[in-house]
């Protein structure tokens, strides 16, 4: 083989170095992560919620977000879906549902969840899952690549499209700065019926719990976000199917890293593997291509070989022939003077 | 092939491409039929077959009026499809006993093919004859079938045209004879022993009721007197069904039954316990059956499976004959319908109480004193009433006791308007029609006699707000118990802002008041804080 | 007009250059629009819709046609087959132009373009995929620059430091193949956090592999195609070497294709296998799916193998077309077309024609720059230096 050691010694050497990049690949570990212990969220009863858009104008007012067309107080608005925007970190939409007399209203912004897409596609880590429970952003670093909208199994994350150089993700931050202080998130300070209920993750779900156990007509037996993309901090429960009040409930309990875990786990092994395997098919390459060449060589020297005893033989007999024309040559000579000298004597 | 010509055909390939894509989208099947001339009353799936395994084909989709329509129009009845058995039209399609697999398919195929194809013949609109036809497997109507009942209503018609000879509907089965008779005193609802599926000779209600109502229908009909309806949605359509004509007040049915009877854990006639006897027990019920009656349209409601005394099947400790359910459980389970308690609570949800009783949740443990609303005789009178005339008149002393009348304070003592001022930087404080409110409750309830009766102690319906407190004249102010915001140590127990809201706002959705509605209704916005 | 003809002068305004003049007077028109006024002046994206066809189509279809470099490469200097040769550095070219338009076409979509660096310089967010794509790419954009480096290095008679690059060939190659497939998979694998979004007929736990296999097949297709407009463009600019030996390239190529359309083929069945997905194929997403599964996978697969049985080189040159249409549509669909397929008509993207302008815009200097390298360095010839050094 005509790959020196040295070069050798190198590819798998950085075949090893290669393979001890990148962390350890969790797609196989069964863990799950239920939250920091002591991280708070928020339970939203969609049974109280009354449709007063209280909470979007609180929400807007500490937040500094510039006020709609329409005021918080019009009510019309509810009239459409509507989404989170970059003006709006959380938004009230009202249903009509078959079989309720009244009017369902469901109050949607980040769910922050525990392990959340945003801040596990974020090539720069500008999302933050921070102790207290709430996701935060930080615009400071944010390059605009919006794939943490692309992510986001709930489709909250807003983008200012009109910003020119300062475009900025907009979404609920849980009031991180007013919960490390003690205080409320804005929404739950303002709402007048307690639709939402701040405390400890733990402790919402037993809260929940009981909220159904003692009224089983009011609710279904189920707490949205409980599990599901692996467990957010803002939680439901509801009195009509989550189904029909625009929550989808074909997200699964598959955390969102989990979903790419496996292909980047898959690096350090390409980075590990492939010059090895890609070494080898040049060093067979060039093998095949060394011993064609020998076998030519070969093939040339023997035929030639065969040439050469044949032009031996050839010389050898030419001369033997010769050697025998000139010794009867020589002969015929001799006789011819022997024939003329006897004729003299006489 | 120069270039124009060689463009031109790509052209049209693709063309003809995109227009296949397109054309021919398919749709997913199982479309949800909202369509109302799909949903009908006579819809019957035939899958007979899976009584005998696994189905080959997919079940038949059959509109039976459509076909007894269509049978009229060519003055065919019923005999053309069914058999009579007994005098009387069977039910089941052309047979008596589903007995042998292959009989029962053959039968079917038989006799449907062979009566479409001989329309077909006749370039009559007739049904299916190939075997996707019948057996497509798509779901192209949806059953809108209402169950059957025979109410007090009904009954009384019935026992009125039939002049009140009972024999002629109600009947027992003598086992060791085997054969049908008629016990006078005995006679209960059908249901008691036919059952929903067929047990060996022991028809099913479905077959029961349909030979025993329709034939006599039908009998009636050919002697050109009123009937009572012979097709599908006569009964089971629930638009058809209300214009069957209801008879109310309903006479009482004469059963011999109780006016008055004396609730107690041991029945009748049943041997007792010397050592039982001298346990200390809960107090007799004294019970107006006669009054029940009356709110009830059937005697089903209570007497579920046999008229006879609840307490001979559930015992107190709970027997196989009662499921085991014991007496307590079978007198008081919330959420069962034949229970006493169960039928009370249920009232609970009507408009007119459930703005106080939503909210007080299924699971709550009731007030020691309110057993003693329907617990009134003492036991230590058990001596005196083994005396069956005694335990009459003193049951129906005890129900005349009852104050059905709710309780309240007197006028003067209820506040006529309650400010409520709690700190608020959006809203003026609330001017709260306390007065008002009151009486509009008391005026709810002033013809429910349970909800007086159970609200006849002075104070009680005030608890409907003023809850988790004792009773008494001024009680106390909801910020007594309601803080600030939500509290961990109670999860249960909302914030004060919370607990207005959600008792008020939670009121008036339950009771359906439709004013006031949105924030301002009832505080007027501070003008120096707009939002 | 005549006096100019008659003393041999070329004019400048030929049809080309007129045509991708203008694109290019309307492409930085634009530019200037979209940074001065943001993505919403220029662009269709909505918070429904982040990304549009600036990342659909500059990026995910550039990278994937962009990848003849690393094929070519490894073809050659990896697996020894010598007679490609002349197809090593207009492969080469075209991967790095194409690379190097794709880092451009990201600076229009992204936000804040003058912070790229920063996942690399300030914070490194490496449980992210695209960070992982950003740093092959980055990466692979200078392995591409250094296999380039020995045509311009000729063109300016640098011989001591073109020896020095041309030494660096079979570690470039072996770390191109690496990066290339690292970030061709990688692509794919960005669309796995989001399942509930893509259509379950596009969504795959294999979709790493699926666009790592059909890079492959992208590479080779776009090969043949550059080399077929190449030779009716610049025929005048390529030595005998290069004229020979496009038959053997084009053969080849195609029955490599033909392989490896059909091995993708097979995995793409057996994804839908995996998913259970069967009865999807009888709705209208089916359909288009079929359409692109066999019309533009299955379909070629199959021309390549008759070309290349037949010595068809015409067919095969025109396979080579559909398949690059093939790949076009593959990346489109999944990013555009099958993603957020449940959000209703009103809410779904179609790019607006600013967007449209400016790939065209990009696309069209990729063109200007390729027409100029090739029309002054060695690419589609051998210098005169160094023609007996191989």
């Amino acid at each position: 083989m005509s790959i020196s050691r040295r070069k050798f010694l190198k590819w798998i050497g950085a075949a090893g170095l290669g393979s001890t990049i990148g962390k350890s690949a969790l797609a196989a570990s069964t863990k799950h992560f239920e939250g920091y212990p002591e991280s708070f969220g928020v339970l939203h009863d969609i049974t109280r919620c009354v449709g007063c858009r209280s909470c979007e104008a609180a929400c807007a007012k500490v937040n500094e977000l510039p006020l709609p067309d329409k005021p918080f107080t019009d009510l019309s608005v509810l009239q459409e879906k509507r989404r989170t925007t970059e003006t709006a970190y959380t938004v009230v939409n009202k249903y009509e549902v078959a079989g309720k007399k009244a009017p369902v209203f469901v109050k949607k912004q980040c769910n922050h969840c525990l392990e959340p897409a945003c801040a596990s596609v974020c090539f720069v880590r500008a999302f933050k899952k921070t102790e207290t429970g709430a996701v935060t952003y930080d615009a400071s670093v944010c390059v605009g690549c919006r794939y943490c909208m692309i992510a986001c199994p709930f489709e909250i994350p807003a983008y200012e499209y009109n910003e020119a150089l300062t475009p900025r993700i907009m979404k609920c931050t849980m009031c991180y700065p007013r919960v490390i202080k003690g205080q409320l998130p804005a929404c739950v300070e303002a709402c007048p019926t307690e639709a939402l209920t701040f405390g400890k993750r733990v402790d919402l779900i037993n809260i929940a719990r009981e909220r159904i156990r003692k009224y089983p007509d009011r609710y279904i037996d189920h707490i949205y976000g409980e599990t599901e993309m692996g467990g957010t901090s803002w939680m439901y429960i509801s009195g009509v199917p989550f189904s029909e009040i625009g929550m989808r409930e074909d997200l699964g309990v598959t955390p969102a890293p989990k979903l790419t875990s496996g292909a980047l786990s898959a690096v350090p092994v390409v980075v590990g593997l492939w010059p090895v395997f890609l070494m080898g098919l040049f060093a067979i390459s060039k093998r095949k291509e060394i011993v064609s060449r020998q076998e030519l060589e070969e093939t040339v020297r023997s035929v030639s070989d065969k040439a050469n005893v044949k032009l031996a033989d050839a010389l050898a007999r030419a001369r033997k022939e010769k050697e025998a024309a000139v010794e009867k040559e020589v002969k015929k000579a001799l006789e011819k003077a022997a024939q003329s000298r006897s004729k003299e004597d006489i | 092939m120069n270039k124009g010509k060689y463009l031109i055909r790509l052209a049209c390939i693709f063309a003809a491409f995109t227009v296949f894509i397109y054309g021919t989208s398919l749709y997913g099947a199982g479309q949800i039929i909202n369509d109302s001339s799909r949903t009908r009353a006579d819809l019957i799936k035939i899958d007979t077959m899976s009584a005998f395994g696994r189905l080959e084909k997919p079940p038949v989709e059959f509109l039976h009026d459509a076909h007894t329509e269509a049978l009229a129009k060519k003055n065919l009845d019923c005999t053309a499809c069914h058999l009579i058995e007994k005098d009387q039209i069977f039910p089941k399609f052309k047979r008596i006993k589903d007995a042998d697999r292959i009989e029962v398919m053959n039968i079917y195929h038989k006799e449907c093919i062979s009566c479409h194809g001989e329309m077909k013949v006749a370039h009559e609109k007739t049904g299916p004859v190939e075997c996707d036809g019948c057996h497509s497997g798509k779901t192209i109507y949806s059953s809108s079938r209402q169950p059957m009942g025979f109410d007090k209503s009904l009954h009384f018609r019935h026992s009125e045209a039939q002049e009140k000879k009972c024999e002629r509907c109600h009947h027992e089965y003598d086992e060791k004879e085997k054969k049908l008779f008629y016990a006078k005193g005995k006679e209960g609802t059908c249901r008691y022993c036919h059952k929903s599926e067929t047990k060996d000779n022991l028809i099913s209600m479905r077959l029961a009721s349909h030979i025993a109502c329709i034939n006599c229908h039908n009998k009636n009909l050919a002697k050109k007197l009123d009937s009572g309806p012979v097709t599908c949605s006569g009964c089971h359509d629930l638009a058809t069904r209300q214009k069957i004509k209801k008879i109310s007040p309903v006479p009482r049915m004469e059963r011999k039954q109780p006016d008055i009877i004396l609730l107690k854990a041991v029945p009748k006639g049943a041997d007792v316990d010397v050592d039982v006897e001298k346990q200390n027990r809960m107090d007799f019920v004294p019970f107006d059956h006669q009054v029940h009656e009356d709110y009830n349209d059937t005697c089903r409601v209570c007497h579920h499976e046999g008229l006879q005394p609840c307490n001979e099947c559930h015992t107190l400790a709970g027997k196989k004959e009662g499921k085991e359910v014991n007496l307590e459980k079978a007198m008081h389970q919330a959420g069962a319908n034949e229970s006493c308690l169960g039928c009370h609570e249920l009232q609970q949800e009507a408009e007119n109480c459930a703005g106080c009783h939503a909210p007080m949740g299924k699971t709550r443990k009731k007030e020691d004193d309110s057993c003693r609303k329907c617990h009134m005789m003492p036991i230590f009178e058990t001596e005196k009433i083994s005396n069956p005339e005694y335990e009459k008149s003193r049951a129906s002393e005890m129900l005349k006791s009852r104050k059905s009348v709710t309780g309240t304070y007197q006028e003067n003592d209820i506040p006529e308007k309650v400010v409520i001022k709690h700190l608020s930087k959006k809203y003026e404080p609330v001017d709260f029609p306390h007065r008002k409110i009151v009486n509009a409750i008391v005026n709810k309830i002033k013809d429910n006699k349970l909800a007086m009766y159970f609200h006849s102690e002075e104070g009680s319906l005030c608890k409907g707000c003023h809850h988790n407190s004792p009773v008494s004249k001024k009680p106390p102010q909801c910020g007594s118990c309601h803080g600030k915001v939500f509290d961990e140590n109670n999860p249960l127990k909302p914030g004060i802002t919370g607990a207005y809201h959600q008792q008020c706002m939670g009121c008036h959705q339950e009771m359906g008041i439709e004013k006031p509605v949105g924030c301002t209704d009832c505080h007027k916005e501070k003008k120096i804080n707009q939002m | 007009m005549s006096d100019k003809a008659a003393i041999g002068v070329k004019t400048w305004f030929t049809p080309f250059n007129v045509v991708s003049g203008f694109i290019i007077i309307v492409g930085i028109v634009l530019s200037i629009l979209r940074f001065t006024m943001g993505l919403g002046a220029v662009t269709n994206l909505s918070n429904d819709n982040p990304w549009g066809l600036w990342i659909g189509f500059d990026l995910f279809v550039g990278v994937a046609l962009a990848a003849g470099g690393y094929v070519t490469s490894a073809a050659v200097y990896l697996l020894g087959m010598k007679k490609y040769h002349s197809a090593v550095r207009p492969a080469v070219l075209t991967g790095f132009i194409g690379y190097a338009l794709v880092v451009f076409a990201l600076t229009y979509d992204v936000g804040r373009p003058w912070r790229l660096p920063y996942p690399f310089l300030i914070q490194q967010g490496t449980t992210s995929l695209l960070f992982e794509v950003a740093g092959c790419v980055a990466l692979y954009l200078t392995v591409l620059f250094l296999e380039f480096m020995p045509a311009p290095l000729e063109w300016l008679g640098l011989k001591k430091v073109r020896e020095l690059a041309v030494r660096l060939t079979l570690a470039l190659t072996v770390v191109g193949v690496v990066l290339s497939t690292l970030h061709q998979s990688s692509l794919g694998a960005i669309f796995l956090i989001a399942p509930s979004k893509l259509h379950p007929l596009w969504y795959s736990p294999y979709l790493p592999v699926f666009f790592f296999i059909s890079s492959i097949a992208a590479g080779l297709s776009m090969v043949i195609f550059e080399s077929t407009l190449s030779h009716h463009y610049f025929a005048d600019k390529m030595d005998e070497t290069h004229l020979n030996e496009n038959e053997g390239v084009t053969l080849g190529f195609g029955k490599a294709a033909s392989f490896v359309l059909a091995g993708y083929f097979m995995i793409k069945v057996m994804g839908i296998a995996g998913g259970d997905n069967w009865r999807l194929l009888g709705t209208s997403y089916g359909l288009w799916f079929l359409v692109e599964l066999l019309g533009f996978v299955a379909l070629p697969s199959f021309l390549y193998a008759v070309g290349v049985r037949n010595r068809d080189l015409k067919l095969i040159k025109w396979t080579a077309v559909w398949t690059v249409l093939g790949i076009v549509v593959n990346r489109l669909n999944v990013t555009l077309i099958a993603f957020n397929w449940q959000l209703p008509s009103d809410q779904r993207y179609f790019p607006h024609w600013m967007e449209i302008a400016t790939s065209v815009f990009i696309v069209t200097i990729g063109i200007v720059v390729f027409r100029f390298i090739v029309t002054k360095m060695p690419i589609f010839y051998e210098h005169s230096d160094y023609k007996d050094i191989h």
